[in-house]
């Protein structure tokens, strides 16, 4: 039978192949993404001196791609939230090899989502007047405030949880990596032994974290949707958006994270650690979440359609029937549907349903963010004639360039950072173990004396002491 | 013939009351012998309602329906304008009452104007009302509902405690490395390695004590009524103030043929939508560039306007003729 050793060190030799082993497909791929980013800085260059012009947003129409762009992005980094801290808070077991990738997730598409705000400038160097001159009666200062506050706290919900396996890097890759990453990894790890202190310490810091991210996620894109929500447009004053904003970031945030999964579980033969139950998990989770945003799309479509107010027949005609029909219907039943028919016929439901049930979920969610930006905006509010928005090139490019920028920091990091939280998963091992170890002593009618694990331990630093907190 | 007889001395009839009405229109009519007397509170305070009787007269004689009007100097942003506040129809007295809410910490010169009926000019009443300055600048009406406690200082509360918290997860990690520090004989790092989680929790502490700052400040930072600096960051209009329009009719050439260039040519800049881009006087708005200053020989001005340089529409001859074009370049030299 595999010992517990063993186990752990093939977790060890797996995790950290992404550091030690890069092929030329690596390079390929980043060379790749530098220049789709690339072209999207050069674009953005032009952008800075042309100014937004350059775009298609105009007076009536002032909202577009960025802004969509940055409610995806945002959303997208709900995923390391709810998986990471709800599903820790709630102590489920089966998260621990895939706590790392989504927290990952949470950081970076925030980077991302954030820095779309201010591309969507026209004078980017204004934003400062945001902390010189803000007013909190601005919808817009409470986004600030929220992003900024949920980037530090994620930040330091990636990093805490994260400091052993710092420690074990920082051990067991010494002579393996350059000075660069060797410098990381000293620094990093805090001089991270595993004492019952540091455990006890760390231990605390990560539940601060995890009990406070979860309110600050909520709020977070509560408040994108207030930035609509607290103005007179029809279609987005309404109370229901905070909800439909929040539900749908988990919702993209989960596809994402089951993407980003399936990708590194395929080049890094990870199939041990992220097994079909993960993804059917995860998948269930879409299901769910997809029937949650058919009840809020429909209670708020007939509650308002059924109220019809003037500016609403606008609304209504260009979303379910005329400009913005073909999207709706797909986002309706190709992303909120889809998952949940997939999880349901017993054949789709394996790995490749569930990625593709996430590829349909996260262009669903960014169409729903494209409409609800663009379609709110086209409503005229006066009698004329409803103004057109087609994103141009440069607008494109800039937005791809972001999806590569996801990409890349995601490229990089898998580089440096153990992706999988071998602390946590050792952890959650020896308590699957010791369990069916207490089941087989039980049935043989054993006494149970002492913790079966313990004559196991290995002095190795990077391993969890008893009492280490999660 | 009798019939061509009276056409005669009808169509004599006929001129001479034409000539007479030429006459009548001609001289000054009956409105320039109205006389406006006016009676106001001398002292009022912001909130107020303020009522203003306007009595008018002709040769002593009351002047019956007769539409007046109660203007004051407003001024918004740097700019200062002229603006109707109340209205009223003299009744068989005389009197007109007009009614007005005191916004404005100070009215600045006060007149009764005369509307009509007529359109010939009766001297205004000129007078002015003092104002209580010790309130607040501008008078709102009560905005909202307000609710004990639910208010800023509740959400600075919030908004410190989540920083502290995140603050103080950080400390934790600086006490993580020391914890390391000390239980290993040899660190790890030479220079000890509590600095990265060190700088963690002091820039959360930083950024927490700074997103506080710039709540709090927020009331002063903007708009902050005590200060006309920052008031005049955001020109602000009030729902239910009337600015009436006080200007020259844009497309109206003829305001442009005083014959002094500069004169002209600050019509001109307003005709051709300059202003517009450019702001009121020149001074550069969100699109165009500043122009006071700015402004070189008429060629290269007038190269630059016939092209319009990186995103400016450019006005051909047919659209500002090349005199016009002078006495814009005039008018934005004068500014320099
Ligand atoms: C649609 C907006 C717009 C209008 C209308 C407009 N301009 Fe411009 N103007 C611009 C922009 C934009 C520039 C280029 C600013 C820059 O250099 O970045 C410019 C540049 C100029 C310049 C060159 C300034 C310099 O030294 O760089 C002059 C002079 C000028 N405008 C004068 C005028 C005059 C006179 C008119 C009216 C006949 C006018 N503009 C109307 C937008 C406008």
């Amino acid at each position: 039978m595999d010992t517990l050793t063993n186990w752990r060190e093939r977790l060890i030799s797996k995790t950290t192949r992404p550091t030690l082993v890069t092929t030329y497909k690596y390079w390929l791929w980043l060379s790749f993404l530098v220049v789709i980013a690339g072209n999207g800085v050069f674009q953005y260059w032009k952008q800075w001196q042309d100014g937004l012009y350059v775009t298609d947003m105009r007076d009536r129409i002032s909202w577009g791609l960025y802004i969509t762009a940055f409610v995806f992005f945002i959303g997208i980094s709900h995923a390391g939230t709810l998986i990471s801290a709800i599903l820790r808070a709630s102590k489920a077991s089966w998260r621990a090899p895939i706590t790392r990738i989504a927290e990952f997730i949470t950081a970076v598409s925030l980077l991302v989502g954030a820095s779309f705000v201010v591309i969507d400038m026209g004078r980017p160097e204004r934003i400062f007047n945001v902390y010189l001159h803000g007013r909190w009666q601005s919808p817009i200062m409470w986004d600030v405030m929220a992003i900024t506050t949920y980037l530090t706290a994620s930040v330091i919900y990636l990093y805490a949880p994260m400091i052993p396996d710092l420690g074990l890097y920082r051990d067991r890759l010494a002579d393996k990596v350059g000075a660069v990453r060797n410098f990381i990894y000293r620094t990093l790890a805090l001089d991270w032994n595993g004492t019952p202190t540091q455990l006890r310490l760390l231990g605390k810091a990560i539940t601060i974290m995890m009990l406070i991210i979860i309110p600050i996620a909520v709020s977070v894109h509560t408040v994108v949707s207030w930035i609509f929500a607290m103005t007179l447009r029809s279609g987005w004053n309404t109370s229901i958006f905070g909800v439909l904003f929040v539900a749908g970031a988990i919702f993209s945030g989960v596809a994402t994270l089951i993407l980003v999964m399936a990708v590194l579980r395929r080049i890094y033969h990870w199939e041990e650690y992220l097994t079909q139950k993960h993804f059917l998990y995860l998948g269930y989770l879409l299901a769910a979440f997809g029937a949650f945003m058919v009840y809020i799309n429909l209670n708020e479509y007939l509650t308002e359609g059924f109220n019809l107010e003037e500016a609403g027949v606008f609304a209504f005609r260009q979303l379910f029937l005329e400009d913005f029909a073909v999207m709706f219907w797909f986002y309706i039943i190709g992303g909120l549907l889809g998952p949940i028919v997939l999880m349901l016929i017993p054949k789709t439901r394996t790995i490749a349903g569930v990625v593709a049930a996430a590829i349909l979920v996260d262009i669903a969610m960014f169409i729903e963010r494209y409409f609800i930006v663009v379609t709110g905006l086209r409503v005229p509010l006066m009698p004329y004639e409803p103004a057109s928005y087609s994103p141009t090139f440069v607008e494109w490019s800039v937005f791809v360039a972001g999806l590569a920028f996801f990409c890349l920091l995601l490229t990089v990091a898998i580089k440096i950072f153990p992706m999988l939280a071998v602390w946590e998963m050792t952890e959650e091992h020896e308590a699957a173990i010791a369990g069916t170890r207490a089941k087989e002593a039980l049935m043989a009618g054993a006494e149970v004396v002492g913790s079966a694990t313990s004559t196991e331990r290995s002095p190795d630093p990077g391993r969890p002491a008893e009492g280490g907190s999660s | 013939m009798t019939d061509r007889h009276i056409g005669f001395s009808a169509r004599i009839t006929i001129s001479i009351l034409t000539m007479l009405t030429m006459v009548m229109m001609a001289t000054p009519a009956f409105a320039a012998d109205i006389a406006i007397a006016v009676g106001a509170p001398e002292r009022v305070s912001i909130g107020q309602d303020v009522e203003v009787k306007a009595v008018l007269s002709e040769d002593g004689v009351p002047v019956e329906g007769a539409e007046v009007a109660l203007t004051y100097q407003a001024s918004l942003a740097g700019e200062s304008a002229r603006v109707e506040i109340a209205w009223g129809t003299t009744d068989a007295t005389g009197t007109a009452v007009m009614i007005y809410e005191q916004r404005a910490d100070d009215n600045g010169e006060m007149q009764v104007v005369y509307l009509g009926p007529g359109a010939d000019p009766v001297q205004p009443y000129v007078f002015t009302i003092a104002v209580e300055s010790d309130g607040p600048q501008l008078y709102q009406i009560e905005a909202g509902v307000t609710i004990p406690f639910i208010n800023g200082t509740l959400v600075i509360t919030v908004i410190s405690t989540v920083w502290f918290l995140i603050a103080l997860a950080a400390i934790y990690l600086v006490r993580v490395g020391r914890a390391g520090r000390l239980a290993s004989e040899a660190p790890t790092t030479e220079d000890g390695s509590m600095w990265i989680s060190t700088a963690l929790a002091t820039a959360a502490v930083i950024t927490a004590i700074g997103m506080v700052i710039v709540f709090v400040r927020s009331p002063v930072s903007n708009t902050h009524i005590k200060d006309p600096h920052s008031y005049d960051r955001t020109p602000i209009a009030y729902v239910g103030v009337d600015f009436s329009y006080v200007g020259f009719g844009l497309d109206d050439e003829s305001a442009a043929q005083t014959g002094d260039p500069i004169a002209d040519g600050s019509v001109l800049y307003f005709k051709y939508g300059c202003a517009a881009c450019h702001g009121l006087s020149g001074q550069g708005a969100v699109v165009g560039t500043p122009l006071v200053d700015e402004i070189g020989s008429f060629g290269s001005f007038s190269e630059d306007i016939r092209e319009g340089p990186k995103g400016m529409p450019g006005y051909d001859d047919a659209t500002i003729s090349e005199e016009n074009l002078q006495r814009i370049h005039a008018y934005l030299k004068d500014g320099d």
